[in-house]
């Protein structure tokens, strides 16, 4: 049994024509047989000259033949299955089903002044209860939620976060990497029997560093599946022009997919977009900007065309500092866009402004827009007993009514999606109640979520062997001066 | 001409071509099996004399499919609808998409969120800022349903003037106790311009005497139709998408028809306003994905019709503020009705359900108008934009593409900045008195309303439009439709000083 996520019975929205997706194809092959990607990795370099890629030890520099690279693609599995402690939780990521993901920040904040902060130990364990709480989130984020909690050292908090995770929710997770941390996220994951998905992120324009490299070769040496990200800028480190982006987004990732399918053929992977154009007035990224929708829904048409699972993580941060209107629109574009043309994994829960800030409240209004989101790719019933032809005419014009009828009673349920915390009561009754907003009820939810929810936990022996591993990261990156 | 934005790639699908057969079959057999009641004696002969079968004690038209078609067939798949201003003429069809206000019985205040009757000034001002808005590209009924010390029956009368005399951007006229007799006479008077007749349909299945009259005397006068229905789910049709798509179909279809009857290839566009029900208050649920799955394939059997469509529930919301809520309720029903192939999309200012109304929401749309509209127009594919020699060039880190030639030729085509968003670093909107969307749309209404000179009517084309008005109010006093007590408040509204204008 696995969770269900979102069924798209739908055909999926296609922004390019097949000519285009053709020629930025053409280009990605281009770009990785000419221009060529830099690995700065010696075990990568060599294993890519043993398997006839053109090599530049000095330069690091990476040519892939076309040969390889369309092997390499066949290669890595259009759809799989992904374990979890407990089976309710499992996924199987590909096909026409769509998840949704946390998406992280740095600190929490508070709601009524937009300040950031960083989050107590409690306020993580607390957002991590919520998103297990949640319906429609699937998997949980790398970080914890947040980059780290209060008397946490930075260099331990990836194997904190791993531990968090695994010990206040049985959904699966993504891990990030540093200082060789996802060493201890492994051994985690295999002592609490779960799996747990990798990063191996790449550093555009072009180029993987180390760690990057280390890390994919961990997860995939250790049979877990890995997404391969670009984090590409358009007009800072891609091109300005979105087309010229997906030449440069879509050719790093292929290139970590040639990679990792060298060292473990047939590993899991998933194509992940983290690209934003550049905020042209103050230099950041340009978050919950349309650009971020053009570029997601043309490289999910790509990626389905490769037969690749997809995923999309710039949907979940904004540019607005609070859960406001704009905040909203933000997240809510892109994240259909997403959905419609066919990712398989949208991060998009809990982020409020950037990476920068991440709140419990914002993840539980997120999970109404993905429920809405769910509900329109789930499409629509046509069927004699919906078309109701029988119903029409036994009713007929005014004065008819269809409220009273059987018909009614039966299929309500099944064709409405009731959000949980949005305000949907009429003006009088609004003012009654206190004119209540949906940010209003969202809060009144954390509340009862937090009181009520118990999320499975780790057995006695499970508990034992994290902190174990969790004790043997501290003392080893005390050897190593780290801490 | 005004551009609209141009969606560039085929329209998204919720429906497969099967389901949507079966859709236009049960339309077809609702409409010969069972029929549509209409409330008006030479509509009912027309009916009848053109082919369908018409009981006229219960008042009920059966239509036949060959009828049907004929229709469809005859009505343009695209239009012209000419403005004051050419540069606001409309081009209604093919791959063109316009956004249009949506309307709110009051306005709001914004601090509070209590809504009131709005006064003269703010209804014209509320006017000057769509006729500025580069993403609102006609007007519909209202904005507002009229101001203060405007009796009920000269609220629509007073609302076309106003957006006649604040703005060239064409107009939509709907009906009441003859106001489009007026109306009318108020368009041919200024000139060189058209407008839209609209109408409603009264589900299930219904049309009623008043609504037919007007469609007739905006029929016989040109102007394009705007016909539209109101189902909710689960009271006026089936509560199955499926079941309302049957019904709204039926009536839209036979709307359709009667246009045709009365004037062979008049210029009618159909629209959608479903609403499911709620379940536990028994109010339509505005702002519901029910309601733009409805749209979504009330669009694509359009489409294929060769009819163009409206979506109406894009710009309701269950929300009472500008907030989270209205934010997703606004984007999700703007962007799907534009990828599914709307010509029309109703849509800025609009707050809670059709209450209210505001010109800081409506600057907030004209952004996700804007946004929408940029997604429409897709990635441009070609040798410069794929840039393969810039990135040969910049290769891996240390390369960068900031500096780059083709990064300051490119950025300002392929972006879209919203006017009233906050775009600045954390930092920056810390020290800048942490500015929400709310502030920046207020200082830019502000600015707007400041600023901004709608191009006025000559002289003589305002004592016209003046005369028309007091014909139409002596009319409606003479039937006894406007109190003595009310007239008195009016009257005092008409003489303030720089009447109209406030």
């Amino acid at each position: 049994m696995s969770l269900k996520g979102f069924r798209r019975n739908i055909r999926p929205l296609e922004l390019l024509s097949k000519e285009q997706v053709d020629d930025i194809k053409c280009g990605v092959v281009a770009v990785l047989q000419n221009t060529g990607i830099r690995f700065e990795s010696e075990m990568a370099l060599k294993i890519f000259k043993k398997n006839d890629c053109s090599v530049n030890f000095d330069d690091m520099r990476v040519r892939f033949p076309p040969g390889l690279v369309e092997e390499c693609l066949r290669k890595t599995p259009s759809s799989f299955y992904f374990k979890s402690r407990n089976p309710k939780h499992d996924l199987i990521v590909g096909g026409n089903t769509t998840y949704f993901c946390a998406f992280p920040g740095m600190n929490t904040v508070d709601l009524d002044n937009g300040e950031p902060r960083r989050a107590t130990r409690k306020e993580n364990r607390d957002a991590l209860i919520v998103l297990d709480a949640l319906d429609n989130v699937h998997f949980l984020t790398p970080y914890t939620p947040y980059f780290g909690f209060d008397d946490v050292p930075p260099v331990l908090s990836i194997p904190e976060s791993a531990a968090a995770k695994i010990r206040y929710s049985t959904k699966l997770q993504f891990s990030g990497y540093q200082k060789d941390c996802e060493v201890f996220t492994i051994e985690m994951a295999q002592a609490a029997g779960t799996e747990i998905q990798g990063m191996m992120e790449n550093s555009p324009p072009l180029t993987f560093y180390e760690d990057a490299v280390l890390s994919a070769y961990r997860f995939a040496q250790a049979g877990f599946p890995l997404h391969i990200t670009s984090g590409a800028v358009m007009g800072g480190t891609s091109p300005a022009t979105i087309a010229g982006t997906l030449v440069t987004s879509i050719a790093e990732i292929v290139g970590g997919i040639v990679f990792v399918q060298l060292i473990r053929p047939g590993t899991r992977v998933v194509a992940n977009a983290f690209v934003f154009p550049q905020n042209m007035m103050t230099g950041a990224p340009f978050f919950g900007s349309v650009g971020i929708s053009l570029h997601t829904a043309a490289f999910n048409q790509i990626w389905r065309s490769y037969n690749i699972p997809v995923q999309s993580s710039a949907i979940g941060p904004t540019n607005a500092k609070m859960i406001d209107y704009q905040n909203c629109y933000e997240k809510t574009v892109p994240a259909l866009t997403a959905a419609l043309s066919g990712a398989h994994i949208i991060q998009f829960h809990g982020g409020v402004y950037g990476e920068i800030t991440h709140h419990p409240v914002q993840s539980i209004m997120d999970d109404d827009v993905a429920g809405v989101i769910g509900r329109l790719i789930e499409g629509i019933d046509v069927t004699s007993e919906t078309l109701a032809l029988d119903l029409i005419n036994e009713v007929g014009p005014i004065p008819g009514f269809y409220l009273t009828t059987a018909h009614t009673r039966t299929w309500w349920k099944h064709e409405q999606f009731v959000p949980k915390v949005a305000d949907l009561v009429p003006y009088g009754q609004w003012q009654k109640e206190g004119k209540k907003s949906a940010l209003d009820r969202a809060k009144e939810r954390m509340h009862a979520i937090l009181k009520q929810h118990k999320p499975v936990p780790l057995s006695d022996e499970q508990e034992k062997d994290v902190q174990r591993i969790l004790d043997r990261a501290q003392k080893q990156y005390k050897e190593k001066g780290l801490l | 001409m005004t551009r609209g934005f141009r969606r560039t790639f085929k329209p998204l699908e919720i429906a497969t071509e099967e389901d949507i057969n079966a859709i236009h079959k049960g339309t077809l057999e609702v409409l010969w099996k069972t029929g549509v009641l209409v409330e008006h004696d030479r509509a009912l002969q027309l009916f009848k004399k053109k082919g369908c079968s018409v009981d006229l004690d219960e008042r009920r038209v059966r239509i036949p499919p060959a009828v049907v078609e004929d229709c469809l067939r005859k009505a343009p798949s695209i239009f012209c609808v000419k403005a004051r201003d050419p540069r606001d003429d409309l081009v209604i069809g093919g791959d063109t998409v316009y956004f249009t206000p949506f309307p709110g019985m009051q306005t709001v205040d914004i601090k509070t969120w209590q809504p009131r009757t709005p006064t003269r000034k703010e209804y014209y001002d509320y006017i000057k800022l769509i006729d500025a808005l580069p993403n609102v590209h006609f007007f519909t009924c209202y904005p507002y349903f009229g101001f203060k010390d405007v009796p009920e029956v000269m609220k629509i009368p007073e609302g076309i003037a106003a957006k006649i005399r604040n703005s060239t951007k064409v107009n939509l006229c709907c009906y009441a106790n003859d106001c489009e007799l007026f109306t009318v006479k108020m368009v041919k008077a200024i000139g060189g311009m058209e407008a839209f007749g609209a109408g409603h349909s009264a589900p299930p299945l219904s049309f009623s005497s008043e609504m037919m009259e007007s469609f007739f005397r905006y029929l016989e006068a040109d102007f394009p139709i705007w016909a539209g229905g109101g189902p909710v789910l689960g009271g006026t049709t089936p509560v199955t998408i499926a079941g309302s798509m049957v019904v709204t179909n039926a009536e839209m279809v036979a709307y359709v028809v009667f246009t045709q009857l009365v004037k062979p290839g008049a210029r009618v566009m159909v629209h959608d306003y479903a609403l499911p029900i709620n379940m536990r208050t028994g109010a339509p649920n505005f702002g519901a994905i029910e309601a733009f799955i409805h749209q979504a394939i009330f669009n694509q059997i359009w489409r294929r019709y060769g009819v163009p469509s409206v979506a109406t529930s894009a710009g309701l919301v269950s929300s009472k503020k500008i907030d989270f809520q209205c934010g997703y309720e606004k984007a999700f029903s703007s962007l799907i009705a534009a990828l599914t192939g709307a010509h029309v999309i109703q849509f800025a200012g609009g707050i809670y359900g059709e209450l209210e109304a505001h010109p800081i929401q409506a600057l907030l749309d004209n952004d996700i108008a804007g946004m929408v509209g940029r997604f429409l127009q897709g990635a441009e594919v070609n040798n410069d934009t794929l840039a393969l020699d810039v990135i040969g060039e910049v290769g891996p880190i240390p390369g960068h593409y900031l500096s780059q030639q083709h990064t300051r030729e490119w950025w300002k085509k392929e972006f879209f900045f919203p006017e009233a968003a906050d775009r600045l670093t954390l930092p920056e909107w810390l020290k800048g008195g942490k500015k929400d969307c709310l502030d920046y749309a207020r200082n830019r209404v502000d600015e707007i309303v400041a600023s901004h000179k709608p191009i006025p009517l000559t002289n003589a084309q305002e004592r016209e439009m003046e005369r028309i008005l007091k014909e139409e109010r002596e009319y409606y006093r003479n039937k006894g439709l406007i109190t003595e007590q009310a007239w008195k408040a009016y009257e005092r509204d008409l003489s303030s000083q720089g009447y109209p204008y406030a």
